[in-house]
């Protein structure tokens, strides 16, 4: 407990954690407000019998995303930059300690993000819709694609906490995150077979509810790949950091 | 049991090897100096000791034990490694804040701490703006946070002013009067001479001495300076006495005769002394033959 209140305060004791967040909820509210304000119902519903109705409600979710990857990122790789990991680790020499709690603080940050983006896109995007006389998805399958969104966010961060103990450098782990996430994980996909399916980006697709591919893994299932690999990486960078030694 | 010791420490990097062999160990209730020139393995055997690094070779013991099995690490041992390890977003108080939590300790003592090292008026504001010597001091508070047995401060006197180094004095000979270890590491001897008692040098990873400040400026030669009215006269005289004489521009420095002798000789054969002065070898010289010698002997 007392090692999650230390990070919890260095995470909001910077400025660098309230601006990011701040760019990714205006700027999802921005894309939200304005596509099912403007854009037409007809695009929006897309084609009946689709889910991209469903999808393209839960709208402006990738900055978000990569928001939270970065977030993540940042969470492991602040305390290398600043050098502030010594005194972290002088109050927690077995160091792993430490690394559960800031992968606490992610997840944490991560549903609070989450819930945040459900009240936004609800409140705003949602209503525009049905306003606009929007055939508005039902209660239950919204509640669905909100968890996935909600689950998808936790877990990104934690995603990205786990390459930047690996990485360490801040700037080389933000660039490896997202080009492994979102450049190297979907080519998979182009091979034969449902080996694609579970990788980071084809995984995060089916626990959102809207697959590229012809098959899904589901959502439940979606969610349990890609929480796999977020712990894989965790479980790796925390070996790493344990195991390294700290002389900057 | 020394409250810090290192046996036989190696660490290597790669091809260069930083700590070699070193042995040594701290005892409670001084202020132990850790002297060297720039690379010759102080921070690396201090980050060693704190846990921070691992040997390639050999053992660093906190109270007896590996670092890393520190029960309750932050009441033991209190280290301000460099004075520029800090978020600069942050201010000085919400550092501390956060190293305080980790450890269980109340805000109280950080604002305690904060007053130990008059910092309590920047204390709102970023690191980013701090001065090197504020920077030294929100270090030290860090350091102090847990009200440790053992202080292990990296050049703390870096970056201080003459004020600066005698408040640092002060309060580091209070908390080794009170029976805590103190080892601070310094590349100037000067620095070291005003806060240290006992003194431990190294170069190249390798230990050079370890003694007292006392022992370790003592055996300077008994050299005397003198100068008189009449200097070869004098010379002349010393010289018959087996005294062995060096003319040092307007002075002699002479060995092998003590002052009172110099004095005697001089009034027997009716020569004004202007001057006499036994000479205490410095610190400096002291280190710089020590430094000579371990080249020599490699």
């Amino acid at each position: 407990m007392t090692l999650l209140r230390s990070e919890w305060l260095k995470l909001w004791t910077t400025r660098t954690t309230w601006v990011m967040l701040g760019i990714a909820l205006l700027g999802e509210a921005l894309f939200a407000g304005l596509y099912t304000g403007l854009a037409s119902l007809a695009e929006i519903e897309g084609p009946a019998g689709e889910p991209e109705g469903l999808e393209t409600v839960a709208t402006g979710v990738g900055l978000m995303l990569v928001m939270m990857l970065v977030l993540g990122v940042l969470i492991a790789t602040t305390e290398f930059r600043y050098g502030t990991a010594s005194s972290t680790f002088l109050a927690t020499p077995k160091r792993w300690p430490a690394l559960l709690a800031k992968l606490g603080i992610a997840l944490a940050v991560g549903l609070v993000a989450g819930l945040v983006y459900v009240v936004v896109n609800g409140g705003l995007a949602v209503s525009l819709f049905a306003e606009r006389g929007g055939d508005v998805p039902a209660a239950a399958d919204l509640i669905e694609i909100y968890a996935g969104v909600v689950a998808s966010y936790a877990v990104l961060a934690a995603f990205g906490l786990g390459v930047g103990a690996i990485v360490r450098n801040q700037v080389g782990a933000i660039i490896a995150a997202i080009a492994f996430f979102f450049v190297l994980s979907p080519l998979p996909e182009l091979l034969p077979g449902s080996i694609g399916d579970y990788f980071p980006a084809q995984a995060i697709g089916s626990l959102h509810g809207n697959p590229e591919g012809d098959e899904s893994l589901g959502q439940v299932t979606g969610g349990l790949v890609l929480g796999a690999w977020a712990a894989a990486l965790v479980a790796l960078g925390t070996l790493l950091v344990c195991r390294r030694d700290l002389s900057e | 049991m020394p409250e810090l010791e290192v046996r036989n420490l190696t660490k290597r990097y790669g091809r260069t090897v930083a700590v070699d062999d070193l042995s040594f160990a701290v005892e409670a209730g001084r202020v132990t100096g850790f002297l060297g020139p720039n690379g010759s393995g102080k921070t690396t055997t201090m980050r060693a000791l704190l846990g921070l690094l691992r040997p390639t070779r050999g053992e660093a013991l906190v109270e007896g034990a590996p670092p890393v099995a520190m029960r309750d690490p932050l009441r033991t041992i209190g280290a301000a490694l460099e004075a520029t390890a800090f978020h600069p977003g942050r201010s000085g108080r919400n550092h501390l804040r956060t190293l305080a939590a980790a450890a269980g300790i109340p805000d109280s003592r950080v604002e305690e701490v904060l007053e130990m090292v008059e910092l309590t008026d920047a204390a709102g504001r970023r690191v980013k703006g701090y001065s090197l010597g504020m920077r030294q001091r929100l270090a030290l508070a860090a350091a102090l946070l847990g009200e440790p047995r053992i202080l292990i401060l990296d050049e703390p006197a870096n970056g201080l002013d003459p004020a600066g180094m005698r408040w640092l004095r002060d309060l580091l000979r209070d908390q080794a009067a009170g029976g805590r270890t103190v080892l601070i590491s310094s590349h100037l001897l000067s620095e070291v001479a005003q806060i240290a008692e006992e003194l431990v040098v190294i170069r190249k990873g390798k230990l050079v001495a370890q003694a007292s400040l006392a022992e370790f400026t003592a055996g300077g030669g008994g050299q005397v300076r003198v100068r008189a009215a009449d200097l070869s006269g004098l010379g002349e005289a010393l010289a018959e006495a087996a005294g062995s004489v060096a003319r040092d521009g307007d002075a002699l420095l002479v060995s092998g005769i003590e002052s009172a002798r110099i004095g005697e000789i001089a009034l027997r054969r009716g020569i004004a002394i202007h001057e006499l002065a036994p000479q205490q070898q410095s610190l400096e010289e002291r280190f710089f033959e020590l430094m000579g010698e371990e080249e020599d002997g490699a």
